[in-house]
């Protein structure tokens, strides 16, 4: 296997409920660099991304982060290769039982053998990262949604990991709170020679700090390149998103009968029905 | 503070739960504890001992003084043999005294009524009572008085 | 037609049978491993929030079962002029019935459905998926101290009630209605035999509380993790606890009291 790729997918299915989400997908992200993996919503970035952390198994294909294929791990292999990986979920996800500094503290605390004290610097050497030192008294409950964003940044980055997942970072982020996390996710890449993979859908904010976009739709890879390529590409479904137009090649609306036969049958059913109600249907 | 509060109230519901369950063993159920220490054992044979059963009272003049341990028959004579424990406190019964099955109440349980007769000697650990008088049945008894007025 | 409501009816079987394999394996993958160094605390932990927060609703539902099976009992023996035996009738009653029964469906309303929306909370914030991440068994750190605490609260939370009870009966029967009180405790020691009695009872409260705290976590654990799948979880723990109690009562009752 190559040394510049960390993570490599290899004719990858996945179904969920019957629905195929990829058929064989075939991705490779390389090292040291922040990759921004996006797509429209439901076209699977998430799933994508629990399947790199191991959390769910391919029906087909093969998943390699590290050089090793996921799923003929065993599982004191993939904890192992787990702690060298670090994810920061879509909600935050901190213990809501635990502050702010026991948050941080919990992977220390499962995999090192640090006496108190050194547990505390490294704890509030990671909080001082992201700018929360004056927090760590805070329960999970009292931050704003781009202050748990950090701090589970910085439990992410805890056990200094060589590779960082981010869940949809800037989902529901002020301006302000989006441009911390930009700068910070930036910053750590560069800093602790880390590799990032990000899944998004705000495209400005992805391609700002992104130095590879990988664009997915209907299960397979739409395009991947460098953000200005992909903002200057000439395929209309890449234009489309890239761009942000209501329609295109993705159809603006679900797959549907004809209107107008439709309307037709509907109003001829429920002729006793004011036409207030055919109104709404047309709406729908 | 929260900590040790949570603590001590876990360690608070365990020893109410402890306490409550050795409450349950001695007020509810009557169990001793230390089993038979501070009791002598009597057995007395009766022709029937029908609705007496294991922890039935044994009273002397009214006052509770031990327990029925069991009811069997007794294969020799085939008759109903009642082991009872009994308060060694009461050293006072004598040799002579009765044994009778008496129901508290008209459909009361059964229990079993002592009563001291006249000799100087006493019974010790494992003695058994001569003296006895049955179950009264209530079948038995109406069928007696059916029996008397038909004579009539 | 009839092909087709077989076949629903087979594959809605089978699917019932595989869940209650998953719910299985489970239990088993969840305390077939020793508890780690911090195993007493988090069990702790969850002793108070399973047992300790419980005790107030067992605590006063007992008293006030207590005190009506103390009324009913004396209306209803008085007329044999037996009231003397109200004693006993509040204590077996309690003891082989009333309190794990009601103990358990009390439990499983306040803290099954507690637990069942406290897990699919924790899905729902991907907490349970991070501490996978972290190379955390969710069913070790989260799963087995739950369960465990439990099958120790509950059982205690019987024994309390049992007690309570008794007293409330007194309460009514000998303060206020005027049963000599030696005749309330002497029937009462006469009737309830230790081991096949309270024990018995115990014994019930042990699988009520597996039953409970086992459908709570998998419910939970399972859940779909949205508001709604959230909700409709804790209302099946309720429903299914509750008609498992009732069910496993009857059958559990047939085999220590006989009568079958």
């Amino acid at each position: 296997m190559s040394q510049t790729n960390l993570i490599e997918v290899r004719d990858l299915s996945f179904a969920r409920a019957e629905r195929l989400i990829f058929d064989k997908l075939n991705i490779s992200i390389r090292r040291g660099r922040v990759t921004a993996i996006m797509g429209p919503s439901g076209c699977g970035k998430t799933t994508l991304l629990r399947l790199i952390g191991g959390q769910l198994q391919p029906a087909q294909g093969q998943v390699c982060v590290f050089d090793e294929d996921l799923s003929k791990l065993s599982r004191d292999r993939l904890t192992s290769l787990r702690s060298r990986m670090g994810v920061l979920f879509q909600s935050g996800a901190l213990f809501t039982d635990l502050d702010v500094f026991e948050n941080v503290a919990f992977p220390l605390r499962e995999h090192s053998s640090l006496s108190e004290d050194e547990l505390r610097d490294q704890v509030l050497l990671q909080l001082e990262a992201v700018g929360l030192r004056g927090a760590r008294h805070l329960m999970p409950s009292e931050l704003s949604g781009g202050m748990s964003r950090r701090v589970a940044l910085a439990r992410a980055i805890a056990m200094g990991p060589e590779l960082i997942l981010y869940d949809e970072p800037f989902a529901g982020q002020d301006p302000i709170a989006m441009a911390v996390l930009q700068r910070l996710i930036r910053a750590l890449n560069d800093q602790m020679q880390l590799t990032s993979v990000l899944v998004s859908h705000d495209v400005a904010e992805a391609c700002a700090i992104a130095d590879e976009v990988i664009l997915l739709g209907r299960g397979n890879l739409l395009a991947q390149g460098a953000p200005e390529e992909l903002l200057n590409s000439n395929d209309p479904m890449v234009r489309q998103f890239m761009h942000g137009h209501a329609d295109g090649a993705i159809p603006f609306h679900f797959p549907a009968p004809d209107l107008m036969t439709e309307l037709r049958t509907e109003s001829g059913r429920n002729q006793a029905r004011s036409s207030g109600v055919v109104e709404a249907v047309e709406l729908n | 503070m929260a900590k040790k509060w949570l603590e001590i109230s876990v360690g608070g519901l365990l020893v109410a739960g402890i306490a409550a369950l050795l409450v349950l063993a001695l007020q509810v159920s009557g169990s001793h504890l230390g089993g038979a220490s501070g009791q002598y054992r009597l057995t007395a044979l009766f022709d029937n001992a029908a609705g007496l059963s294991a922890k039935a009272r044994v009273t002397l003049a009214g006052v509770t003084i031990g327990e029925v341990d069991q009811v069997s028959i007794d294969k020799q004579t085939l008759m109903a043999r009642v082991d009872m424990s009994i308060d060694s406190a009461v050293d006072y019964l004598t040799l002579d005294s009765s044994a009778s099955i008496l129901t508290a109440g008209l459909l009361g349980e059964k229990y079993v009524g002592l009563s001291i007769g006249a000799e100087e000697e006493v019974l010790a650990d494992g003695d058994m009572i001569e003296d006895t008088q049955s179950a009264l049945v209530l079948e038995e008894l109406i069928g007696q008085v059916l029996l008397n007025l038909g004579g009539d | 037609m009839m092909f087709n409501w077989l076949q629903k009816l087979g594959s809605r079987v089978l699917l019932r049978l595989s869940s209650l394999g998953a719910a299985l394996v489970m239990l088993l993958q969840s305390l077939l491993v020793l508890p780690g160094p911090r195993g007493w605390q988090r069990l702790t932990q969850q002793l108070y929030v399973v047992g300790v927060q419980s005790f107030i609703i067992i605590f006063v539902s007992a008293g006030f079962i207590g005190m009506v099976l103390g009324l009913q009992g004396y209306t209803l023996l008085v007329d044999y002029g037996s009231e003397q035996a109200v004693g006993q009738m509040v204590a077996l009653t309690l003891v082989r019935e009333l309190a794990p029964v009601v103990a358990a469906l009390l439990f499983a309303g306040r803290a099954g459905s507690a637990l069942t929306a406290e897990l699919g909370l924790m899905k729902a914030t991907e907490q349970l998926a991070s501490l996978e991440m972290f190379g955390v068994d969710p069913l070790h750190r989260i799963v087995a101290p739950r369960f465990i605490a439990g099958l120790i609260s509950l059982p205690i939370l019987v024994i309390i009630f049992n007690l309570v009870g008794v007293y409330g009966g007194h309460l009514v029967a000998v303060e206020w209605l005027g049963v000599h009180s030696g005749a309330y405790w002497g029937n009462m020691q006469a009737a309830v035999d230790f081991s096949d009695d309270v024990m018995n009872g115990l014994i019930k409260a042990l699988v009520f509380a597996t039953l409970v705290t086992w459908t709570a976590l998998y419910q939970g654990y399972t859940c779909v993790p949205t508001s709604q799948g959230i909700s409709e979880a804790t209302t099946r723990t309720v429903v299914y606890s509750s008609l498992m109690i009732l069910g496993f009562d009857f059958i559990l009752t047939a085999l220590m009291f006989g009568g079958l």
